[in-house]
This record gives structure tokens, sequence and C-alpha cells, in this order.
């Protein structure tokens, strides 16, 4: 594909602009991770296995608390990316958190989101580092790409939402897949709360 | 002392970032501010609630308090939405605001659309009012409908409870009508500005439950019953036409779990006890 | 017209004289006497020897009045008097000595509701139209509004009144009941400056203090500030006030002072959000505070900023309107009589429990 799959989001609220690309088929994610593990600052990006995503309000969800910790000044991690990262996460414990929803060596479905906290991060210099850097299949970054990719039960064990019915009653906007949805507001519901003592 | 202009409290981060066009107020309450605004999505509306500080209090208490109440109030949200209870689910949260300049703690919700169930009953009692000038007597569709709607508001409160939730603060404008949603299979009624009718089809919809500011976890038959005493006085204040009808809110809930029977019965206690009893004379 | 009252629910006995011109102009207070039975610190006043207090202060209290305002016994239209809610001795030494004044005199008796002589006290010296009211004192707490002909009850305690949580915690610090024990802890609190975790009980718009006076209790029993003041103790509290270097220590043990300003800044909190959730409920922006607790300026204080934040007002009296007094039953039973309501000799019995909104406000829109 030539087009770069990158999208710029501007979050309602948020004054910082998000930029997110969606990969699937990613084939040099150890070297990725290596990147992210030797602190290379160029690759200074959240990098979120997307089989650990449900849905794009569910990352959304992520990112915008991960921001707004950023804003009031309160990271709990290294720096805004890792905190996205650690911000799907419904506990406290960060290193947890990579493993379960970061990039691993195994990775082969990639959601990589960049916050423009600084001048210098566009959409221009953020598509071009990506295309270089990694080597898979551009996706649109939207529910239909993710029903493809998320990996349902081990969402499900990681939020400890296990016991959800998958064929559930009312939920409060029944427009869609009741099960699924009832799963994301429940799961977005778990990242408000992380922390919550 | 002198009477002052009424200043909203300024909003706290990240909504001072917020065009004023994306953000509207629609209530002010005793504690919370509540407006319509978006979340991670921007035609979707959601509900923002702020907590703005109290200065009246003292800062440590307010920051308590303050952080109390909208944990207690997420928390019970978060666990009713995995419950499968009809009642906005949380989207967002800071429980900290950022304290420094006076900011509040704030949540976001689902958008719940409808109507309170207090104008779905004022403008059927209105409706009433005006058939009884020359007819006389609640009787046949007009009774049959409104009894639907309270026994599914019944079930709706079980449902709560049964998830071990007391709302504390229940009241026909904490309940919402919801219609029937625009691509599910029910007849109902899509567009909810159709008031003139006041038939059948204005009360049909799911009953969500909503404001849980003075929500909290519990499961005994005390608070169960307590809950359900305030909804009774609620309907007996607010809807006294419909206070022969509030039977029905009984048998819904009964209904609904299987303890419903012990609450009902503690019920019983409860208005006996009737603390507000005076001894004149 | 004029109107005697006589009132005597608690420990304060108070005589009051109102007229009511006839040209429809202000009421004036012709006279506002009163006497307090004040019982030894760390004792409360008991209803055997308050009544005592009040049979043998009453004509002394009448016969002032009426000089102060210079009347005689033939230019009193009505006596009233507080029919409840109270102490049963006291209230019965106080009906007693109505009857007899109505009796000796031939005048007519109207019997009060206290809580009611309170609110429309503070309505005609406010001029507060239609207030929320927050009623405080040592025997009550109520949130109330007007509607349709009643005072209604929006909320209340659910245990012991505010009034009665101050007095309490004042016996166990053993401090002086002279001129009032909540008095002096205002007077205390001012000096407190930390704050100690204490209960908080609002539920709706009621709220409970039990919970709250058995917590601050146990805090003065574990630091050993209970009973009477130690010396050393006063000394640790001047030695305190150097400027704060930052804010809370945890190790700090508290004074006698920051106990009684926890105490304060938790129950008048909690009084203050009832009274919001009123307002909101109702849709009214002016509160008015009546009740021998109503003369705290702290209380006054965290009301008005209460208020302002609505874009309203707080109505607040001093301590001749506050505390209980003879006027307010005076004003209150002047404006039933004037709407034709008397209680007749037989009906002049007094109630420990009398609720607000059990009487009908006929002389209101």
């Amino acid at each position: 594909m030539s087009s770069s799959p990158l999208e710029t989001i501007h979050l309602p609220h948020l004054p910082l602009a998000v930029h997110a690309a969606l990969y699937t088929d990613v084939h040099n994610a150890p070297y990725l991770r290596q990147q992210l593990l030797s602190a290379n600052a160029d690759f200074e990006y959240a990098f979120v296995d997307a089989s650990m995503i449900l849905s794009r309000a569910h990352a959304l969800s992520a990112v915008f608390r991960a921001v707004n910790d950023y804003l009031n000044e309160r990271l709990k991690s290294r720096n805004i990316h890792s905190e996205i990262v650690f911000s799907l996460s419904p506990t406290n414990n960060i290193a947890d958190s990579f493993r379960k929803f970061g990039i691993s060596d195994t990775t082969t479905s990639l959601l990589v989101v960049k916050v423009s906290v600084t001048p210098d991060i566009t959409y221009e210099s953020v598509a071009a580092h990506l295309a270089q850097n990694v080597q898979g299949s551009p996706l649109a970054f939207d529910d239909e790409s993710l029903s493809g990719i998320s990996n349902i039960a081990k969402i499900k064990k990681a939020y400890k939402l296990g016991s959800l019915p998958s064929t559930p009653s009312g939920q409060a906007n029944g427009t869609q897949d009741d099960g699924k949805r009832r799963l994301e507001v429940s799961v977005q519901g778990a990242i408000a709360l992380r922390g919550a003592a | 002392m002198p009477e002052s202009e009424y200043n909203p409290p300024p909003l706290p981060q990240p909504f001072t970032n917020t065009p004023a066009s994306q953000i509207t107020p629609i209530y002010q309450g005793a504690e919370a501010h509540l407006y319509k605004t978006t979340f991670l999505s921007p035609p979707i509306p959601a509900a923002l609630k702020i907590r703005p500080s109290k200065p009246y209090r003292h800062p440590i208490l307010d920051r308590r308090l303050s952080r109390a109440r909208i944990l207690q109030e997420a928390r019970c949200l978060a666990k009713l939405v995995k419950e499968g209870v009809a009642v906005p689910a949380l989207l967002g949260l800071d429980w900290e605001g950022n304290g420094k300049d006076g900011g509040g703690s704030w949540l976001v919700m689902e958008w719940v659309e409808g109507c309170v169930v207090r104008v779905v009953l004022e403008r059927w009692e209105g409706v009433i009012k005006a058939r009884q000038g020359y007819m006389g007597g609640i009787e046949g569709e007009e009774e049959k409908v409104v009894r639907r709607l309270l026994r599914r508001i019944g079930g709706a409160v079980g449902g709560l409870h049964r998830a071990g939730v007391i709302h504390g603060d229940l009241t026909t404008s904490n309940l919402m009508l919801r219609p029937f949603s625009r691509i599910g299979d029910q007849k109902g009624n899509v567009d909810s500005g159709e008031e003139e009718e006041g038939g059948s089809s204005d009360m049909e919809g799911d009953i969500v439950l909503i404001d849980f500011g003075l929500a909290s976890q519990s499961s005994q038959d005390e608070d169960r019953a307590v809950d359900l005493y305030v909804l009774e006085r609620a309907f007996g204040s607010s809807h006294p036409r419909t206070e022969e009808f509030f039977e029905e809110v009984l048998s819904g809930y009964r209904e609904s779990y299987k303890g419903a029977g012990s609450t009902l019965k503690r019920l019983e206690d409860v208005r006996m006890r009737g603390r507000k009893k005076s001894m004149i004379g | 017209m004029i109107a005697i009252g006589l009132e005597g629910s608690a420990n304060k006995l108070g005589v009051g004289i109102m007229l009511h011109p006839s040209d429809g102009s202000t009421p004036q207070v012709l006279a506002n006497i009163r006497h307090t039975y004040v019982s030894p610190p760390g004792e409360g006043f008991l209803p055997k020897d308050t009544a005592r207090h009040h049979r043998a202060w009453v004509v002394k209290l009448v016969k002032k009045a009426l000089k102060e305002a210079r009347l005689s016994v033939n230019d009193v239209d009505c006596i009233c008097y507080t029919k409840g809610p109270g102490m049963g001795a006291p209230l019965q030494s106080v009906a007693v000595a109505a009857r007899t004044l109505s009796l000796l005199w031939g005048k007519e008796l109207i019997g009060v509701n206290h809580c009611i002589g309170h609110i429309e006290m503070g309505r005609l010296i406010t001029g507060a139209a239609n207030p929320v009211v927050l009623y405080v004192s040592g025997g009550n707490t109520q949130v109330i509004a007007y509607s349709s002909q009643r005072y209604r009850i929006f909320g209340e305690t659910l245990d012991i009144a505010v009034g009665n949580c101050l007095d309490r915690f004042a016996r166990t610090l053993h401090i002086s009941n002279d001129p009032a024990p909540g008095y002096n802890i205002e007077q205390l609190a001012k000096k407190g400056k930390e704050l100690v975790d204490l209960p908080y009980t609002v539920k709706g718009m009621d709220c409970s203090m039990s919970g709250i006076l058995a917590a601050i209790d146990a805090l003065a029993a574990t630091y050993g500030l209970d009973g009477e003041q130690r010396d050393e103790e006063e000394d640790a509290t001047d030695a305190d006030s150097t400027p704060e270097s930052d804010g809370v220590s945890e190790s700090r043990k508290p004074t006698r002072a920051d106990l009684c300003f926890s105490l304060q800044e938790t129950v008048f909190s909690m009084l203050v959000e009832i009274t919001e959730r009123a307002m909101a409920h109702v849709g009214s922006k002016e509160v008015l505070i009546v009740g021998g607790v109503g003369c705290n300026e702290r209380l006054q204080e965290m009301m008005g900023i209460m208020a302002r934040d609505r874009g309203g007002s707080v109505h607040a009296t001093d301590e001749r309107f506050c505390i209980d007094n003879g006027i307010m039953i005076a004003q209150a039973g002047i404006l039933a009589y004037k709407t034709g309501f008397r209680t007749p000799f037989k009906e002049t019995t007094c109630t420990q429990r009398f609720r607000t909104d059990d009487v009908f406000v006929q002389w209101r829109d």
C-alpha cells in the first residue's frame, strides 16, 4: 500500500493531536521491541499488541486517560507513550501491563500511537519514520479491522471479565451487538477506574 | 450579605480546551454540574459530570469527600454495566481533578436518550385529569399502560439491588424512559418528541437508572428497603394519581430476583417505623 | 395589636412582647427578656432543675417585660406560649404560667410551635421572604422550606441535634456552660488548625451526628484531652502558634482546639451540604439560619460562601433572636391570632414532640 496508514485524531477536549496506525502481518516485532528496550529515543511510541484491542473506543479510552494524566503531571511511567500502554491495564502493575498489552516478539498485529507533545512531532515526521521502520500491512484503525484481530478471550481474561455473558439483555445504548458493546463499556470502565484503590 | 452574580465554576482540565459549542450545561445540582458533550468520538453525545470543589469546606475535607464520592459513583456504574443493569456506562474519570486551581473531579458517562419518568407521568396525569372532567375514574387502557410502566420500574430497581447496589436517591427524576433502539425490532416510537398523544406509545421503552451520586454497594435488606421506601414516598408526593398503582412497582420488584421477598417484608417495617411521626397531644 | 410570648422549652426562659401596628407598618419588639439556667461544667441541664428555674423566674420576667415595654396588662391582646417541641418539665412549667396569666388577665391563649417561632422571627428580622430555612439548635436540626400552607421538612438529623452534639462534646472537655457550651466551643475552635478525620454522615437531605460525637469523644480519650483542661495542654497550644511550616504533620498530637475545630468543620459542612441540596431541590437562592447554633459565625460564613456560589445570599440573626426567646413565640403567635386562630383553654397542653410540618400556616400565601 502506497498511502500512509497513519491517521491523525483530534480527541475532543484534548489539546494534543494523536497519531495512530494499525498494522497486520508485522514481521519485525522483535526489532521494534528491542528499540523500546534500549530506550532508543527515535522509537518513543506506544506499541500495542492489537490483538488485545477490542475496538477503537477501547484504545482511545487509554489514550485519553494517558494524555489527561500527562496534562495534570501525573504520569506513573516514563513518558506519555509508555503511559498509553500502561493505561490499557486494569491494574497498577506497569511491567505486567507491558507484558499483556505491549508489543512482544510474537506480535503480528500492531497498533502504533504517537502524541504530538512537541512541535516537531507531526503527521509527516511520524508517517515517514513508521514507513521506514514498521514492516507490515497497514489497516484502517477502525472497529471493522479490529474485529478481525482482537482476541476476545484474552481481552476478557486480562480485564477479569470472563463471566460476562456473550448474549446479555438490554445495555445502555443497545444499538449494536449488545454483547460486544457491553464488553467494550466494561473495559472502558476498568480503564477509567485503574488505580482507584 | 449582598446578593451576587452566579458564576458557574471553571471547568477542570482537560475541558478548559473544549470550545463552548461542544459543551452545554444541562443542570446544576447541589453537588455536581451536568454537561452534554462528546467523548472519544465527536458525533456521539456523552454526559460529563463535574463535582466542583466546595470553597466553604476545609480543603482537606473537600478533597476527601469529592474524591470518595466520585469514585463511589464510578464504581457503582462500572459494576452495574458489568452486571447488565441498564445504567449509563462509565467512559472516563478523573477523581483528582486538577486540585490546584479549584477545578473539580469529573466523570464521563454514556448519554441516555429519552425522557425522565417524572415528565412521562406528569404528562399522563395531565391527560387523565383532562379526561376525568367528563368521564370520571382512571380505567381501561390508561390504567393498563401506567401499570405496565410501574411494573417495569420495579423490575429495574430489582435488577439494581440484585447487582448489590443501592441507589440512595430513587425518585422519578432519576429514572429515564429510553425509547427502544432505532434499529431494534421493537415497535417502539422512534421519535420521543410526540407528546400530544399521551397514549401507550409514550410509555414504551427501557427503564434506565441515572444519577448514582448517592449510591453505595450493599446487599442488606434494610438498605434495599429504604431505597424502595424513598421511591414510594417520591411517588406519593410527586405523582399522587399513581399512588394507587405503586403496588405494581412492588410486584415488578418481587419478580426480579430471589431475595426480593425478604426485602419487601423489611419494607413494611421501614414504613411502620416512619421516623417522621409526631406525638402531638 | 400586642402579644406577649413565653418560651421555656429548654434552659432559656424568655418573655417577649411584640407590637403589630394597626396601620400595617413594621412590627416592633417592645421587650425581649431572657434568663438562662446554666449548669456546672461537665453537666447538662436536667429537666427537673430547669423547670424549677423557669418557675422561679417567670413572674419576675413577665413584670420586667411589661415594665420595659411600658405597657399595662390591658394593652395586651393575647398570650402566646411554647406548646412544643422541647423538654417536658420546662415546657409544662411555662404552659402553667401562661394559663395562669390567661385566667388572671382574661386574655386568650395561643399555643405556638417553637420551630415556627424561630422561622417567623428570622423572616421578620432579616426580611427574607421565602428562604430555605436551616433550623439548628440543641434540640433540633432541620432543613425546611415553605410550600402550600406548611413549613415542610426536607431534611433533618436522624439521631441527635447538632447543638446537642456540640454541647455534649463541651461536656467531654469540661468546657464552661456559661454563656453557652456551643459558644465556648466556637471560641476554642478559632484556635484550632489541624483537621482530624471524623465520620461524615449525610444521607440525601438527612444527616446523622451521633457517630461523629462518639468518634471525637474517643479521640479526646485517646489523646488524654477529655476532662478538665490540664496546664501543660494550654502551654502546648500557645507554643504552637508559631507560623506553620507546612500543613499537616502526621505525628502531631491534636489539641483540644483542633478537636473543636474539626468537629465544627465536619458537622457544619454536613449542614451546609444538606441545605444546598434542599435549595437545589426547591429552586431557592435564599437561606435563613435560625436556632441557637445559627449564631455561630463559622457556620454563617460557610453558608454565605455556599449561597454566594449559587448566586444567592444567607440571612442570619444575632444572639438576641437566634437563641430561644419570648418574642419569637409572640411573633408566630400573633400571626396565627390575626387569622383567627385560638387555643381553647382545655387544649393548652404541651408536647415534647411537635413537628414543624404539623402546623397549618394560614398566614402565608
